[in-house]
């Protein structure tokens, strides 16, 4: 059973690295165990390269948050990037057309699986929707010194 | 697929009817036993939630305070602690203020803060305690959240006040600075203070997915820069485990607390009693427990039961709500308990679940009583935990449930995340309701309002309308069938439902959880009022 799961990582993560259809065809043809994707694992970490068809800052696919349909060589893939408001203000946005990498992983949301992001890099800008544990970063995340003295000022 | 269209119509429209005035309905004049005078003394509060000022993002947001009514709808004086994030302002001074009360418990709650006020809706549930949520919306802040108060014992305000041994649970964000932190972080334990001497302290932490685990000891004393705080508040400043604190005294059996370096946690301290067992062959109970938190897939709920016998655990059910996603779990297996024999009170209860066969359920406990207590989970996979929650545990009592005593005027709360489509783009964001309704014949009638914070706006005086669903006796103990619903619908011009799976922990409280995959996942509570 060890021996299945660590090839079928395997594949998965080579999948990963060479491009998103691959691990589509990886999703398909050898499902992915769920009850591993339950954690974010960073050694099962790759990126996915290539250009955005849809973004959605609040999409009706689970899980909830922002979405990116993204289009590699060799298909679609829809990627979940967590909150938007921790890419708005980190100031990117993301047009249809646009050339993005994307560093993540397969998880699962109940018993189905999704592709998610942990670093969003567009040109020479990255920002980190994720930590390395996997739980989604916030907006307090971004703020600068000014802004998190200012903070003070809550009542 | 189609509910989220419907909802976000619908979450519009009630900002267009809030300002157009047409076609709004309106909650009939409400009845009660409650008037101004119901709110009378020294209260300590509690909300934790999300602010936003100019130029910044929605930021998360914990306050501890205390303020003093008068009976007559002023506030006459008060202070609070304020951590945004990790960024702290300590002891403002609350300058005035005032409240208003409805018959039925329903109100508003004004805190002036020098030339700054914060807005609170509130529901008493006695004359003694609330429930409220932050609808601040004004040029200076917006902020929301949901929280409590309770009416303090001035004659505890002392650092020996604070006596005997306490189980705690404090939750929010960690102290690290480097991004993508703050990470999210659960610190529950026990201790035991005399005379400003806190002893015999054990915690478990869950930071960031990371698990620990240890003894510690620490301090509780008067605020030295804000010496007079103690005596007029309850306030004073607690180190436990090597971080800092500001807390409140309710009364000896009840701190709160919130954290001022660093990281953003707060909490409560309960005191722990003498009927907390001490072995796990006294334990013949059935539980209820909710826990809420952040795990991979965004926002997640838990609200579950399960029979203890000794250690022997049957009839373990839960449902979760995880990143909108909603997961039901049947029947788990190989289910125990263990006590502690060296920490009073702290056990785990771990099982197995058929849902996911090689990650079973697992949470530590710390009861405060033979009935209460606090929990954090603790599950994890080959590759780590699986998410960051804790919560509450309380024994299931008084059943059958049903609609003979199931019954009267109860508040309800609930809290978590929605999407939201009242900014500037649609967003998921911090949801807080608050209603009183009455319930007869488990149908719900009452009045709401709720905060959607991307609005920034809150909407007052929702018609609040629903039923319960009350399965066999109501325990849930009986398997899958035996769950119990409800569902809530608010309305103003456009009405929004939302169906939730309840447990009972007796007929003047329940938990509950939303149980559908929607783009919404809050939990909260249903308490009845005195």
């Amino acid at each position: 059973m060890i021996h299945t799961n660590k090839i079928r990582l395997g594949i998965l993560t080579l999948g990963i690295v060479l491009g998103s259809s691959l691990w589509s065809q990886a999703q398909l043809a050898t499902r992915p165990d769920v009850e591993q994707l339950r954690s974010y694992n960073v050694s099962r970490e790759g990126f996915l390269l290539g250009t955005v068809v849809r973004f959605t800052t609040a999409s009706d696919t689970s899980p909830m948050g922002a979405h990116v349909l993204f289009q590699t060589s060799s298909g679609q893939i829809d990627v979940h990037l967590g909150d938007a408001r921790v890419l708005k203000a980190a100031g990117l946005e993301l047009n249809p057309g646009d050339s993005v990498r994307i560093v993540g992983e397969p998880l699962a949301s109940g018993d189905s699986t999704y592709f998610a992001a942990r670093i969003v890099q567009k040109g020479a800008q990255a920002v980190a929707v994720r930590n390395t544990k996997g739980f989604l970063t916030t907006p307090a995340s971004v703020l600068t010194p000014a802004q998190k003295e200012a903070l003070r000022g809550v009542r | 697929m189609k509910r989220l269209p419907l909802m976000l119509v619908a979450a519009g429209a009630f900002w267009s009817a809030a300002c157009s005035g047409n076609g709004i309905v309106n909650p009939p004049p409400p009845v009660g036993k409650y008037s101004k005078a119901s709110l009378n003394g020294q209260y300590a509060f509690v909300t934790n939630g999300e602010s936003f000022t100019g130029g910044l993002s929605a930021t998360p947001l914990a306050r501890t305070g205390s303020f003093t009514a008068d009976g007559l709808g002023n506030i006459t004086a008060g202070v609070e602690d304020v951590n945004a994030a990790g960024t702290v302002s300590p002891a403002l001074q609350i300058t005035g203020g005032s409240y208003t009360v409805n018959a039925d418990g329903r109100g508003t709650l004004t805190l002036q803060l020098g030339q700054n006020s914060i807005d609170f809706g509130i529901t008493l549930t006695s004359t003694s305690d609330g429930l409220m949520i932050d609808e601040t919306s004004n040029s200076a802040q917006s902020s929301t959240g949901s929280g409590n108060f309770i009416k303090q014992t001035p004659g505890s305000f002392q650092v020996s006040g604070i006596a005997g041994p306490y189980v705690f649970d404090f939750s929010g964000l960690d102290g690290n600075q480097t991004i993508p932190c703050p990470c999210p972080e659960s610190f529950i334990g026990e201790f035991t203070a005399n005379n400003g001497a806190v002893s015999a302290g054990f915690f478990d932490d869950n930071d960031n997915g990371n698990f620990n685990g240890a003894s510690f000891a620490g301090t509780i004393a008067q605020d030295p820069l804000q010496a007079a705080t103690l005596s007029s508040f309850g306030r004073g400043v607690a180190l436990i485990a090597g971080q800092n604190y500001v807390f409140y005294i309710v009364d000896s059996t009840r701190v709160r607390f919130v954290s001022t370096n660093g990281g953003m946690l707060s909490g409560d301290a309960v005191a722990q009693s003498n009927t907390a067992p001490a072995n796990v062959s006294s334990i013949a109970s059935s539980f209820v427990f909710i826990v809420a938190g952040s795990s991979i897939n965004g926002g997640i709920t838990r609200v579950g039961r399960f029979t203890a016998n000794g250690a022997t655990v049957t009839n373990v059910l839960e449902d979760t709500n995880d990143g909108g996603h909603f997961i039901k779990t049947d029947g788990g297996t190989n289910a125990s308990i263990t006590l502690d024999a060296a920490n009073p009170g702290r056990g785990n209860l771990t099982f197995t679940d058929p849902n996911f066969l090689n990650a079973p359920g697992k949470y530590v406990f710390y009861l405060s009583s033979a009935t209460q207590g606090v929990i954090q989970e603790q599950t994890v996979n080959n590759s780590g935990a699986v998410d960051v929650a804790d919560g509450t545990i309380a024994a299931q009592t008084g059943s059958p449930f049903s609609s003979s005593n199931i019954s009267g005027t109860y508040a309800l709360n609930w809290s978590g995340l929605s999407l939201q489509n009242g900014g500037s783009f649609a967003v998921q964001d911090e949801e807080d309701m608050l209603s009183q309704v009455n319930v007869t014949s488990l149908n719900l009638k009452g009045a709401a309002d709720i905060f959607q914070f991307q609005s920034g706006v809150p909407v007052f005086d929702l018609v609040t309308s629903g039923s319960l669903s009350i399965a066999g006796d109501g325990t849930s103990s009986t398997g899958a069938s035996s769950r119990n619903t409800m569902s809530v619908t608010l309305t103003k011009s456009n009405s929004t439902t939302v169906n939730l799976v309840v447990y009972f922990v007796n007929p003047q409280l329940a938990f509950f959880t939303n149980n559908q995959n929607m783009n919404r996942i809050v939990a909260g509570v249903l308490k009845t009022q005195q």
